[in-house]
């Protein structure tokens, strides 16, 4: 009876741990419920080719389709986890020189007119500013990704075609990114300042600019069964305390977008079961020094400078551990392009503090600076306590080997333009990566004479390379080059930089299929496929 | 009477008049334009598409030009479209004026029915244990911002209860208990302050009316305690106190930025301080006006309320 009870015993722990070893099996979604969200702020307006910011992307991407977009199930964003969208197949035609889509042709806008090929050429005709474009966007910051589309051709009312200067394989990745949905030919693009005629799962109820955007289910949505949710409101909270407590409190079910390590411990502390997400953010924070305003033109002070900023400090200090070395590429694993590790060890900054701010000291001697004539500068910074935080720590640094370094606030809503026209001396800023592709980072941020280029940094050599980078079909021969243009990169100072930063979401459980895509935060707001366990 | 109010309406002309030219120029000069803030979220700058743009908003023409524009439409009862999202300017403002009202007559009503009977409580009682409590409340009060407040509030409820108020704004035409639900803690945290001034003018006004020969005399009669308080005395000592309310009030419907904030309250002052940040000059001038006009009434209207409390005083004559 003894040897029988023992034998029970075991089978039934056998049992337990087996049953414990099985992976929980998938819940079967539920349809039905409003799902609230708390965004990183208000959107300056719905209309995702306009802007720049995630606020825009993240809140008018369950109003729209693209052509093709990044399968919302898979961590990391490739060339391989591009999945069809308006565009039932794809190909590529003529040695990647033509990129022609076929259409579904069971789509229809939120108004209820049809989907065609017009659509899509009228919108990407409109964004690579084409001469005979129908329609012109008052701003259009990604332009440039476009520059090498000769001609969008409808030939067929469901079929269009991307002409190309060269080839160039990442037109596609570009075409899947949160900035590249399709608009409707029909309404004038003015009007998405303050609604959205899309074709997405969700269509607009109302938006109350400043205080929430709301959809509702679209019923006649083109993938069958999608979406799950009756709607989403997303509403905006300034207040980073309030943000917290209404998520703690249950009143939204997700929040957490540009919150930082200390914002989202705090949150979770305060209710357990909230699920915590951490990922990279395809966001990093990067040094400008200014290569057209003297004594910042000698590479000497610009090496002194780049030297000065050890990395290491950045991580543990104003990052608290929140970030990863690397280069202009997000860094491997969560990136696909990035750095070596090994490369990444050898990268200004990131060698031995003390032995690098002597070379710094030694550079800025050699340059004429020191004790009695310090280099006397100011480190331009957005206001916003995510900025401000480094940019002060960079301050320290500098005064570190001698430089006298003040720390200049500059009002947010005018950072960029002032940026854009080099009125500043070395700025500390953040940049935030569409795609984790090379085309999409290297011509808006490094190309000469790129409007978004803010260092002014400009190179021949480095034009051509990346020229060269973009139409190699190999990946791995191309991922060779991209390396090579990266570390480049970071030698010459073109804009350093110091580490690229988290992301961080909190969700209640019931909220299910929510996605943190591991190298970008544009790519991932589809949201037909969330569903709430309520 | 009527002559002054006449007078006093003038008066209130030039000065909105006067208060126009500040904000229309204070305005410019901030730096950056509207057009600056468009490329902003775009993250660059197109010096062609940004002229073109100035041009087409008209703020490429000179200040003046731009001035007298504006005035026209204000006297045509137009106050233009908003440059950030290209609406009329009152289909913005309009849905947030009655939330900043609500929002600022609770917290008046709030501080007037706390104020007002512990100032005349702590007068009576002066230098008493009660005197001391509640003067040591009051400087709470006072010391005490109400956005801090109403954070402190907010964090307390969510760790005792796991609930706050609402964090979308509900109408109260839709649900009135939800919507006072949602304003019941704004108001007290903005009304507690006020109250705490409140209940500190009323104790001092009240302190030099209760040693008013009249006051001593109906005393003397054996009037009834609440009858020389509540009639005699706070009728006379409620001059000063009816002032600070009026100011109160001016002050609540443009000074309520931190606490619409924290409380995530669709008001007039959270929308123009975006307003302001976006340099929507239709938004921000027409607001500021509208602020301005409202204390220049409330004042108006606390002048007018002098006559009715102490006849004695007459406007309009020598």
């Amino acid at each position: 009876m003894k040897r029988f009870r023992i034998a029970a015993a075991l089978w039934v722990a056998v049992g337990v741990t087996a049953l414990a070893a099985v992976p929980a099996t998938a819940q079967t979604p539920k349809y039905g419920g409003i799902l609230v969200s708390s965004p990183i702020g208000a959107p300056p307006s719905l209309s995702p080719h306009e802007e720049a910011t995630i606020g825009t992307v993240q809140q008018a991407s369950p109003c729209f389709n693209n052509l093709v977009y990044f399968d919302a199930g898979k961590k990391q964003e490739t060339a391989d986890t591009i999945v069809p969208e308006l565009a039932e197949k794809w190909s590529w035609q003529d040695n990647y020189r033509n990129l022609v889509f076929f259409l579904r042709k069971d789509v229809r806008w939120h108004d209820g007119k049809p989907f065609t090929a017009q659509d899509v050429k009228y919108t990407f005709d409109m964004v690579r500013g084409a001469p005979d474009a129908k329609g012109k966007l008052r701003v259009n910051p990604r332009k440039l990704w476009y520059e090498n589309v000769e001609a969008v051709e409808a030939p067929e009312s469901h079929t269009v075609v991307f002409r190309l200067k060269r080839p160039q394989p990442s037109l596609l990745p570009m075409l899947a990114s949160g900035y590249s949905p399709v608009y409707p030919a029909h309404v004038p693009v003015a009007e998405f300042k303050t609604r959205c005629v899309g074709t997405g799962p969700f269509k607009l109820k109302e938006y109350k600019p400043g205080e929430y955007v709301e959809y509702v289910k679209n019923p006649d949505y083109f993938v069958k069964g999608r979406p799950y949710l009756d709607g989403i409101k997303f509403v905006i909270i300034r207040d980073r305390s309030t943000q917290i407590a209404a998520l703690q409190a249950g009143q939204l079910d997700e929040a957490g977008s540009g919150w930082n390590q200390a914002n989202a411990e705090t949150a979770k502390a305060g209710a357990p079961k909230l699920s915590m997400l951490v990922a990279e953010s395809g966001v990093n924070d990067n040094v400008l020094v200014n290569f057209k305003r003297p004594p910042f033109t000698d590479p000497r002070v610009r090496r002194a400078i780049n030297l000065a900023l050890d990395r290491k400090a950045y991580v543990v200090g104003p990052r608290q551990g929140a970030a990863t070395f690397g280069g202009a590429m997000l860094p491997r694993p969560a990136g696909v392009w990035g750095l070596p590790a090994a490369e990444v060890a050898k990268l200004p900054g990131m060698g031995d503090a003390a032995r690098q701010k002597a070379e710094a000291r030694k550079l800025l001697a050699e340059a004429g600076f020191g004790p009695g004539n310090p280099l006397k500068l100011t480190v331009s910074t957005r206001a916003i306590a995510l900025y401000v935080d480094t940019a002060s720590w960079m301050v320290d640094q500098l005064q570190r080997v001698g430089i006298d370094a003040t720390l200049e606030q500059i009002e947010t809503g005018v950072w960029h333009p002032k940026m854009t026209r080099l009125e500043y001396q070395v700025a500390l800023n953040l940049t935030g990566l569409g795609i984790d592709d090379p085309d999409a980072n290297f011509f808006e941020n490094f190309k000469c004479g790129s409007p978004r280029n803010y260092s002014g940094y400009c190179s021949e050599e480095i034009d051509r390379l990346v020229a060269e980078q973009s139409q190699v079909l190999d990946r791995a021969k191309r991922a060779k080059l991209v390396h090579e243009i990266d570390a480049k990169l970071q030698l010459d100072g073109a804009r350093p930089i110091l580490g690229w930063g988290r992301q961080y979401s909190l969700h209640w459980p019931h909220v299910k299929n929510w996605v943190q895509h591991n190298n970008s935060i544009y790519n991932q707001s589809r949201m037909q496929d969330v569903w709430l366990d309520k | 009477m009527r002559a002054y109010v006449v007078k006093r309406l003038l008066i209130a002309g030039v000065t909105l008049l006067g208060m126009s030219v500040l904000i229309f120029v204070l305005m410019r000069l901030a730096p950056g334009n509207i057009t600056d803030i468009i490329f902003e979220s775009a993250g660059y700058v197109d010096e062609a598409d940004r002229k073109r743009l100035e041009a087409e908003l008209g703020i490429d023409k000179p200040v003046a030009v731009q001035y007298t524009r504006w005035l026209g439409e204000i006297v045509r009862g137009e106050l233009g479209k908003s440059y950030r999202y290209d609406l009329p300017a009152w289909q913005i403002i309009r849905p947030r004026l009655p939330v900043t009202l609500e929002l600022a007559v609770l917290a008046l009503a709030f501080s007037v029915l706390l104020g007002v009977p512990t100032g005349v409580i702590s007068a009576i009682r002066q230098d008493r244990p009660l005197d001391y409590l509640l003067r040591v409340l009051s400087l709470a009060g006072l010391s005490m911002p109400s956005f801090w407040l109403g954070m402190i509030v907010i964090l307390l409820l969510v760790r005792s209860l796991g609930w706050i108020p609402s964090m979308t704004y509900v109408s109260p035409f839709d649900n009135l208990g939800a919507n006072l639900f949602q304003f019941v803690l704004p108001a007290l945290a903005v009304g507690y302050r006020s109250s705490a001034l409140i209940m500190r003018i009323t104790r001092s006004a009240m302190l030099e009316v209760l040693r008013e020969d009249y006051i001593r005399t109906a005393w003397a009669k054996g009037q009834r305690e609440a009858l020389v308080v509540w009639r005699h005395a706070l009728k006379n000592a409620s001059l000063p106190v009816i002032t600070l309310i009026g100011i109160e009030f001016a002050f609540l419907i443009g000074g309520l930025i931190v606490t619409e904030t924290v409380f995530n309250l669709p008001g007039v002052a959270r929308y123009l301080v975006d307003a302001i940040q976006v340099r929507d000059y239709p938004i921000v001038q027409n607001l500021v006006m509208l602020i301005a006009v409202v204390v220049v009434l409330a004042n108006l209207t606390v002048d007018l309320l002098y006559t009715w409390l102490d006849p004695r005083i007459k406007y309009g004559k020598a």
